[in-house]
């Protein structure tokens, strides 16, 4: 068998190392790649509707709905994209519908770090501050006066509102409604 | 000068390859390898799906398969792409699935192609759930899954062929269930007549 050139036994492992950080690096980029792609819709899609309240609406879900894999065509949805890198973000529902929903936070890296739902809510109206990881409670006129703070791991991320319906026109209405109270504004 | 390049375009080579094949090698992991978790009969659920627990190559899985998922004591998703014979789901097949309502504030089952999106039908029907599931004289529910149905109750059509998934949501499941997601006793999937 005959040996390989110094300059060969130098770049194979190398190569070989090139392989497994590759790899490694596909693997962790892939879901900030997905939600980077996610966020950036939604911030695209809030701009559509000119909304002043900082959410979007999506249509109810059905098979033409092609943004998000596997969506649920049971619930009506409200997003908004946020970055809490520079503002604090304020989230206020007030509703009292009586099906299921729930407010989920989903930080860049795809994780959901927060979740309230209407059993949470208890009937009350939720409202919390988001702030980004590095913010200091009292920056930036933010205080404790504000109420619940949550802290987002990440600047940028997601939040997505599931409103339970059926086909009774009068339940869609009531939770068309429901979700129209949702708002995310920039403090 | 001449050899000196052309032993820095083999060197390029080798990296630029070695690059491609190790992006290459995770891609068909993630996509060709079944997502870990715990089964309950043909459905599998993964416990860490949208927490902050989750190991890099799950976290990957999700977010390409079921991006935004929320967390388990939240809701738990139970997904199977084969019937109750072991036989992978297809979308030119007919299925009836039946089952007991599980134990969850809220559930249901939807079809997907094998795309991850909905199946495109006129009629706009691509799932059951406990809202729209009328229940029988045992307290079970049952719905035809395939192109075409025979009953009167509740149908999930389906277009074109190939593979499919089915998706059990629970949202607020009971605690009994969070903490032994196996012991669901889980809705079946049989296959009903010939397949073409």
């Amino acid at each position: 068998m005959s040996k390989l050139p110094i300059r060969w036994r130098l770049h194979a492992p190398l190569a070989l190392l090139v392989v497994v950080l590759s790899h490694m690096l596909a693997v962790w980029a892939l879901p900030r790649v997905i939600m980077d792609r996610v966020i950036s819709l939604g911030d695209r899609e809030a701009l559509t509707q000119n909304s002043e309240t900082g959410v979007y609406l999506p249509p109810p879900t059905d098979h033409t709905q092609r943004r998000i894999v596997m969506p649920s065509p049971d619930l009506l949805y409200a997003t908004c994209a946020y970055d809490v890198g520079e503002r604090p973000l304020r989230v206020t529902l007030d509703i009292n519908y009586p099906r299921y929903w729930s407010i989920a936070l989903y930080a860049s890296t795809s994780d959901n770090f927060f979740v309230v739902n209407d059993r949470d809510a208890a009937g009350a109206a939720v409202e919390f501050i988001l702030q980004g990881p590095n913010a200091q409670a009292s920056a930036r006129g933010t205080s404790e006066n504000l109420g619940t703070v949550i802290r987002s791991p990440t600047d940028r991320g997601f939040l997505l509102m599931r409103v339970l319906v059926n086909d009774d026109p009068a339940v869609r209405a009531s939770a068309e409604t429901a979700r129209r109270q949702l708002r995310c504004q920039s403090l | 000068m001449a050899e000196h390049r052309a032993s820095f375009a083999r060197l390029t080579l080798l990296y630029a390859g070695a690059f491609v094949i190790g992006a290459l090698s995770a891609w068909l992991w993630l996509t060709r390898v079944g997502i870990s978790g715990v089964d309950a009969g043909i459905w599998r659920v993964n416990l860490l799906a949208g927490s902050s627990d989750a190991d890099a190559y799950t976290r990957a899985r999700i977010a390409l398969a079921a991006v935004l998922a929320l967390d388990r004591s939240e809701t738990l998703y139970y997904t199977t792409e084969r019937d109750e014979s072991g036989e992978p789901l297809r979308a030119e097949c007919r299925y009836l699935i039946s089952g007991s309502p599980p134990p969850s504030r809220w559930w249901s089952i939807t079809a997907y192609a094998s795309d991850h999106f909905l199946f495109p039908n006129a009629a706009r029907r691509y799932s059951v759930s406990g809202e729209t599931a009328p229940l029988d004289a045992a307290g079970r529910f049952s719905a035809e899954l395939g192109p075409t149905h025979e009953g009167d109750g509740i149908w999930i059509p389906t277009t074109g062929s190939g593979g499919m998934r089915l998706t059990l949501r629970l949202y607020g499941p009971a605690a009994s269930l969070q903490q032994a997601p196996q012991s669901l006793v889980a809705p079946s999937v049989r296959r009903t007549g010939a397949c073409p």
